[in-house]
């Protein structure tokens, strides 16, 4: 236990509640959170300060803690997928495709090549939609208000589609192991299309907003550096490891689903800085509607999910003629496919970095064990490094700059 | 790759591991209790084509009931190993490889939380998910998923059908189940 | 209007005081920021351009909850959490109101497990509760209008026991 958390404890032992300590003539302790404006939900810091100079900074998490990983092993393997999908509830469909890809490994099915083209545009238009929310909370922690309500504006575009295909705006349970659970609907292409003609240009307005503005670059320059060695120490994945000059991502570098077909660069930037992630995801946002655009262009036809009766319900016609799809149908509504006994852990690159999933199974219906690597989590580590000796407003540009989902974090 | 290490070797291999160029990705408890000594070494066919098991190399080994799980990734190679550390001991108990991998801080702290894996070395072990004074590791095979029943109450409101009654008479009449869910008033048999 | 109006003329004009007041305090409220899970992104969609809350006087989320007097409890509320959040609204002023926003805050949602506080009703008194996984923007904003509704013909002194 360090001294801060010994004085706050102490406190709150006593029944003062008090946030504010003097340790002694110049440090003091203060709790930042877990209901503040700028923890991005429900991130607890405990921070030592002299004056305005940050001396210690400690992540407390849990707050959020949903007990999902146990709650999973309660599952069945398909309705797992319901519990997956709010873990990081910016990023939904990456949960679900981490979660697929690790059971379709389990299971040695294969994915049609439609559902792969699904999976990864929708992973990619959901890259866009949180890298929108990342900005708008970036450039609202910065004071720049307006930023805010130019990223959730885009945001909803985006949500709109989802909704299209989904029926939700969040939290969809819309990628199941063997592929994606319907097909795109009839109009897809249009709307998709006019995405990918609308964003860029309020990408530029973004640009033209932060990219240029004074105070921004004064309060992102050189604020929140985090080398590339220490970046691979603690293990930060995705735009924070790729804005510190290492060069990764799992997307190239593994290419699962649709990726290995497709063409696109890497933003990299070796600031390391808050400002050099500003531009990593900028560019991201780039890039996702390039690959958006080969994705619509080269959408194939076919089966959309993997047909194997033994996984996939199947379809309503066939109920009425065949009593061997009744009893398909039975055995996987009440029971649930069985997954042969092993283990995999297999990863995405989700807007925030390496989403693992490592699963368990005994050979019976349900996850023996389930975890989830998320990246928010490990990243968050990065954050004393990050923040130490620093001012407190420094802070808050760096937490931004993290952008942490709490809901990942503690799961 | 896949493969079983013994706690006490696990520091030093960590060591070489690191010094080879391997990140550590994730770490991770399980509790192995409800798996057979089959399961486990088993290869797993539909594994086999994800790249990540190979059971070769690991004999007959059967462990104690807790195990770290740590996942590692070579960015050069683009390789990644399992590795599978075995917690002997009441309480469980590894060597913390915080020292090798400052990343296994959080990790650490998240196993030893939700299994009760003891870390030895590690700087700051406390519950990290749940609160400090919980009893208990919620991830545990013995530790129930703390389901509580939940209670569907009869709606007075609801009971459009019977205008004569007042709403206490037909709660009262209305037959309440185990799970807590009511049901309409059994009827008797002469009623039928 | 009465005598009194017709004595001082056009001026004036004359309300009960119950109205007046409810009328104030619906047409102002002042939520808490506090946001948990997926439902805080809603209600941060809420506020954003498209829905625009401020239509209803509500744009302003306080980040201290002296200044507020809504406390929107949007998603799950966790054991470790549960404390927290009953110490927020005992700081909140009176009189205050709570939506629980979603299934999870309402009843726990799809997570019946050790980690969940099943129904924030378990820790604070809720007055509307907006269901959905997450509730659109437009089903909170119907709530906060049915809250409005409430509060309005509500017992303006009425002290209000926490439980």
């Amino acid at each position: 236990m360090s001294a801060a958390t010994g004085v706050i404890k102490d406190l709150e032992e006593r029944g003062h509640g008090a946030f504010v300590e003097n340790v002694d003539d110049d440090r003091m302790v203060i709790n930042m959170g877990p209901v503040h404006p700028a923890t991005h939900g429900v991130l607890r810091l405990l921070l030592e300060l002299d004056g305005e100079t940050v001396i210690s900074c400690e992540p407390i998490i849990g707050y959020l803690h949903t007990g999902m990983e146990k709650e999973c092993e309660d599952q069945n393997w398909r309705s797992a997928v319901t519990i997956v999908t709010r873990m990081d509830y910016l990023a939904p469909f990456f949960n679900e495709q981490a979660y697929s890809l690790a059971v379709e490994s389990l299971l040695g099915v294969e994915v049609p090549p439609r559902g792969k083209y699904i999976r990864t545009l929708m992973a990619e238009l959901n890259r866009l939609s949180s890298h929108f929310v990342w900005f708008g909370t970036q450039a609202l922690d910065m004071g720049a208000m307006s930023g805010m309500f130019y990223g959730f504006r885009e945001r909803e575009v985006v949500l709109d589609f989802f909704e299209m295909v989904t029926g939700l705006r969040m939290n969809h349970n819309y990628i199941i192991p063997g592929g994606v659970w319907e097909d795109l609907p009839a109009e897809w292409e249009p709307v998709c299309r006019r995405i990918a003609e609308i964003v860029p240009n309020r990408i530029d307005e973004y640009e033209e907003l932060l990219s240029r503005n004074p105070i921004y670059l004064e309060r992102t320059r050189g604020v929140g550096v985090l080398s590339s060695s220490d970046a691979g120490a603690l293990g930060a994945t995705g735009p924070m490891a790729r804005a510190a000059g290492v060069d990764w991502d799992l997307r190239r570098d593994v290419a699962y689903d649709a990726y290995g077909d497709l063409d696109f660069d890497v933003p990299l930037r070796t600031d390391g800085d808050v400002y050099a992630r500003y531009e990593v995801r900028m560019a991201e946002m780039r890039e996702s509607i390039r690959l958006i655009r080969q994705l619509i262009d080269g959408m194939p036809s076919g089966d959309y999910k993997n047909m194997d009766t033994k996984l996939t319900p199947p379809p309503r016609s066939e109920l009425n003629r065949s009593m061997e799809a009744v009893i398909h149908h039975f055995k996987l509504v009440t029971q649930g496919y069985t997954v042969p006994a092993g283990e995999v852990y297999r990863a995405v690159e989700s807007p925030r970095g390496e989403l693992g999933v490592y699963a368990v199974s005994d050979g019976g219906t349900s996850p023996y064990r389930l975890r989830v690597r998320d990246p928010s989590f490990v990243n968050l580590q990065c954050l004393p490094v990050m923040t130490l000796g620093g001012l407190v407003a420094d802070l808050i540009a760096a937490i931004a700059s993290i952008d942490p989902v709490m809901g990942g974090v503690d799961r | 790759m896949t493969g079983w290490i013994e706690s006490d070797r696990w520091a030093e291999r960590a060591r070489e591991l690191r010094d080879e160029g391997w990140m550590l990705m994730d770490l991770c408890g399980l509790d192995r209790s409800g798996l057979g000594r089959s399961v486990v070494n088993a290869g797993g066919a539909g594994t086999a084509g994800a790249g990540f098991r190979n059971a070769e190399g690991t004999g007959g080994l059967y462990g104690p009931r807790f195990e770290v799980v740590v996942q590692l990734l070579h960015a050069l190679k683009k390789e990644r190993m399992t590795l599978h550390v075995n917690a002997a001991g009441d309480p469980p108990t590894v060597p913390s490889v915080v020292e090798v991998w400052p990343t296994a801080n959080f990790l650490e702290r998240e196993a030893f939380d939700m299994f009760g894996i003891q870390f030895e070395g590690h700087p700051h072990l406390t519950r990290i998910l749940m609160p400090d004074d919980w009893e208990g590791h919620p991830l545990r095979k013995d530790y129930g998923v703390g389901k509580v029943p939940v209670e569907f109450i009869s709606q007075p409101l609801m009971q459009i059908d019977s205008p004569g009654q007042s709403p206490e008479t037909v709660a009262a009449e209305r037959s309440v189940d185990e799970l807590g869910q009511s049901g309409p008033p059994l009827r008797t048999v002469e009623e039928g | 209007m009465g005598g009194v109006s017709d004595a001082i003329g056009a001026n004036f004009v004359t309300a009960r005081l119950d109205k007046l007041v409810n009328w104030a305090r619906k047409s102002s409220l002042w939520p808490v920021t506090f946001g948990l899970a997926c439902c805080a992104i809603e209600m941060i969609s809420t506020t954003m351009p498209r829905y625009d809350l401020a239509r209803f006087g509500m744009e302003a989320f306080r980040a201290s909850p002296r200044q507020a007097d809504l406390m929107i409890v949007s998603g799950r509320v966790s054991q470790k959490m549960a404390p927290v959040l009953r110490q927020i609204y005992d700081q909140m002023t009176e009189p205050k109101w709570v939506i629980s926003m979603g299934a999870c805050a309402s009843s726990g949602g799809v997570f019946n497990n050790y980690a969940l506080v099943q129904g924030v009703d378990q820790i604070v008194p809720v007055d509307i509760y907006v269901p959905g996984c997450p509730p659109r923007p437009e089903m909170l904003i119907d709530g906060i209008m049915l809250l409005h509704e409430t509060i309005s013909k509500g017992d303006y002194d009425a002290s209000r026991v926490a439980g």
